[in-house]
């Protein structure tokens, strides 16, 4: 693949009208439209996909055999099948089998429901390893000291989940990252489909690169970012 | 934190919700545009990298092409409004059958697919020829013989070749390959071919002549072609009250010469039919 | 005034009977220490009595309060509300201490008295940091469990328990997850407390500390009271010959 890779990059690097620092800024100019599309999805998704796994993840630990086997399911259809298979059905599926007539403002809302219900299974599965590192003892503890259920739950096990997660958690996230890519399934323009059609009409892959950089750039300030939160939950080890 | 959770939910549901309103609207307006004169507007869906009928335009980041200047001019007689859709190639159907988008207007292959959609007049002869390096001594279709071709994945030409309508002497001619490899897009097909992976590609004349054109002299095509097949637009099926008034302006377009004048822009003048 | 009355209680895992019948009872101001050797049934009959499981059958009374009747030779639990109020009456001190990892000292002792009993904050912080010195720790009030010695952190947990003002304060095993050396801290803690006349009920299996502490030693086995009395006459000299036997075992 590289070797295949490099001599093209080369050779499209020694066209002169392609290669000098302000077709590179015009590019980025370009793509910079389709960056702001993946990271409005990106924040959404994480702002609905985050509380929503954790309502499936308690449905996973309900004591009610119904709740949790439906929370079960559920998890397993998400991991299980690809998410561009979601975001068609979640697209298209409302006019299948309800014959509801499409928008297409509802491509935007199908992306961002798909993204959500897709990374809550994962979020949900993340949070209940979280959950049960926390020794019994301190359920125990709050029981005796007359916590309720919701205090014990809220003061005591949440804020030891979160320090359990953040690893797992960031994982997922620098790879909503890159599935943000996956939208165009349903057609929603994101940055690299744009980088893709720029690399069509300019005959060269360096739009793909460029992208490929953004995505770096992006996960660099994400990774950083939950570093330092991961550094600030560690004030106690 | 129970608020804070609470209300990020409430907004969720909201959020969620408002999508189900907007489609309802739409859905009055959609009717009407199937209906009569009340056409507002018209959506095209295309694959945004297809030159010259489809792509993005390097200088002003719009999406242009034959087929969409075509189009823009069809709904400017008609007073409609156009709204290009770049879509996922592999959904058009669904695209299409689910009223995201009223047409396909790109570079889009009526043999084969007759009977699947609701087609206007054609309007471009689209021949599959076989583009090789400059320097090959590939000089016709028997040189094929023991060499790697690429074809785009889905594409007309891997049809041409092997599909079911293949006619006995493409099936042969696929048959004599060393290998037919099928690769996502044009570009990395080129890409093959140019870093000496693949012999030759088979691919569609009208992005043949441009990518040959662009490529600055590394890339030739062979005189023989592989098939020959002709781009319409297509319609839903039995969508022929939109197909009737697309096709009438585009004829009357083409009599006043606007289809020519917008055919030479993209060199793609020797290949229209529209009239013919 | 007796503050706790356990009758006939019997526990069962699944097939396997813990506790066979067990009887007990304490009064104010008594120290009680429970010994018996591993499986004998005393940390079943130490959580049941604090409500972290619950009995098959008997019943319990905190203070006179009914916690646990029995109708037709089943235990019943009070309701919620009479539980909540009764769950204030005791206080445990746990063998892996179980404090809140991400709260400091101060606010493993403070927060539950102020969220759960709904006291004032500012009177709750004088007596836990009133608490903390007694313990010997009162120069420890921001730093995390973690930073603590195991010594230490089990006097945090005994101030944790202690805040709640408990009538009786039951101890799990408190210095087993302790080095022997840090045994006597604990054991020092504890001399002090019942110097106040503070209502403890230890389970342990050091004789020495169960001797060093204690009004009353119950001894148990395979789910039944052995032996109890005075430590002096259960420990030195047992009647029963399964207490000899353990004893013998401990001191060689």
């Amino acid at each position: 693949m590289a070797a295949l890779l490099v001599p093209s990059l080369l050779t499209s690097c020694s066209l002169d009208d392609k290669s000098g620092l302000g077709w590179f800024f015009g590019v980025i100019l370009q793509l910079s439209e389709g960056m702001w599309a993946s990271l409005v999805l990106f924040v959404l998704t994480l702002l609905f996909s985050m509380p929503l796994g954790l309502l499936v993840c308690f449905a996973r630990r309900s004591r009610f055999k119904v709740v949790e086997l439906i929370a079960k399911f559920y998890i397993s259809i998400m991991r299980g099948t690809p998410l561009m298979l979601q975001l068609l059905v979640v697209y298209f599926g409302p006019y299948f089998v309800f014959k509801v007539a499409l928008s297409t403002e509802y491509r935007f809302y199908a992306a961002i429901i798909g993204f959500a219900l897709n990374y809550a299974a994962y979020f949900a599965e993340i949070y209940r390893s979280g959950i049960e590192a926390v020794p019994k003892g301190q359920y125990e503890a709050a029981h005796v000291l007359g916590y309720t259920k919701a205090q014990t739950f809220m003061k005591i096990v949440f804020p030891q989940m979160v320090r359990h997660i953040l690893p797992p958690v960031t994982n997922e996230v620098i790879t909503l990252v890159k599935d943000t890519s996956l939208a165009f399934a349903i057609a929603f323009v994101e940055m690299f489909t744009l980088a893709k059609q720029i690399s069509a009409t300019e005959s060269t892959i360096m739009p793909l690169f460029v992208a490929g950089l953004f995505y770096y750039i992006f996960n660099l300030v994400v990774s950083y970012a939950m570093g330092l939160l991961e550094k600030k939950m560690n004030y106690y080890s | 934190m129970k608020k804070t959770l609470a209300l990020l939910l409430a907004v969720a549901m909201i959020i969620t919700a408002v999508p189900f309103v907007f489609s309802g609207c739409g859905s009055s307006d959609k009717s009407g545009s199937k209906a009569d004169t009340a056409t507002t507007t018209l959506t095209v869906g295309f694959d945004a990298e297809f030159p010259p009928y489809g792509y993005k335009d390097e200088k002003t980041g719009e999406y242009k092409g034959f087929d969409l200047d075509l189009a823009a001019e069809v709904c400017k007689r008609n007073n409609w409004e156009l709204k290009k859709q770049p879509i996922d190639w592999d959904s058009k159907d669904m695209e299409l059958n689910s009223g995201t988008i009223d047409c396909i207007w790109n570079g889009f292959t009526i043999n084969g697919r007759e009977d699947d959609y609701t087609w206007s007049v054609p309007y471009i002869d689209n021949s599959q020829v076989v583009v090789v390096g400059k320097s090959s001594d590939i000089k016709s279709l028997a040189d094929l013989k023991g060499k790697t071709v690429a074809v785009q994945s889905d594409s007309s030409a891997l049809a041409a070749l092997t599909g079911d309508d293949a006619t006995k002497e493409n099936k042969k001619l696929a048959a004599s390959f060393k290998e037919l490899q099928q690769i996502p897009n044009y570009e990395t097909a080129l890409l093959n071919l140019e870093s000496g992976a693949v012999d030759a590609v088979c691919m569609d004349i009208g992005v043949a002549n441009y990518k040959v054109e662009a490529s600055k002299d590394k890339f030739r095509l062979l005189d023989d072609q592989i098939s020959s097949e002709q781009y319409g637009i297509g319609f839903k099926k039995g969508n022929t009250e939109l197909k009737d008034k697309v096709e009438k302006t585009l004829l009357e377009m083409s009599k006043d010469g606007t289809v020519e004048k917008i055919a030479k822009e993209y060199k793609l003048e020797d290949a229209l039919c529209l009239g013919k | 005034m007796k503050l706790l009355e356990i009758n006939n209680i019997k526990k069962s895992f699944d097939d396997l009977e813990v506790l066979k019948d067990i009887s007990i009872s304490v009064e104010e101001g008594e120290v009680v220490s429970i010994l018996g050797p591993s499986g004998s049934g005393k940390s079943t009959l130490l959580r049941c009595a604090t409500l972290l499981e619950t009995m098959d059958a008997g019943t319990m009374k905190y203070c006179g309060e009914d916690a646990v009747t029995e109708v037709n030779g089943r235990s019943v639990y009070a309701s919620k509300q009479d539980l909540k109020r009764i769950i204030n009456y005791f206080g445990l001190v746990f063998q892996n201490f179980n404090l809140f990892p991400h709260y400091t000292v101060l606010k493993n002792v403070i927060d539950a008295p102020i969220h759960t009993q709904k006291r004032e904050k500012g009177e709750v912080e004088e007596e836990a940091k009133a608490l903390l010195e007694q313990m010997g720790i009162g120069d420890k009030l921001d730093y995390y469990p973690c930073q603590l010695s195991g010594g230490q952190q089990q006097r945090v947990a005994i101030a944790r328990a202690l805040a709640m003002n408990p009538k009786i304060l039951f101890f799990d095993e408190p210095t087993s997850a302790l080095d022997p050396e840090l045994t006597g801290e604990i054991l020092k803690v504890l001399r002090d407390l019942a110097s106040k006349r503070m209502t403890m009920v230890i389970v342990t299996h050091e004789i020495d500390f169960a001797r060093g502490v204690s009004d009353r030693v119950i001894f148990m086995d395979e789910g039944y009271i052995v032996e109890q009395g005075r430590p002096e006459d259960v420990i030195d000299n047992p009647k029963n010959d399964r207490v000899r036997a353990f004893l013998n075992k401990l001191s060689q």
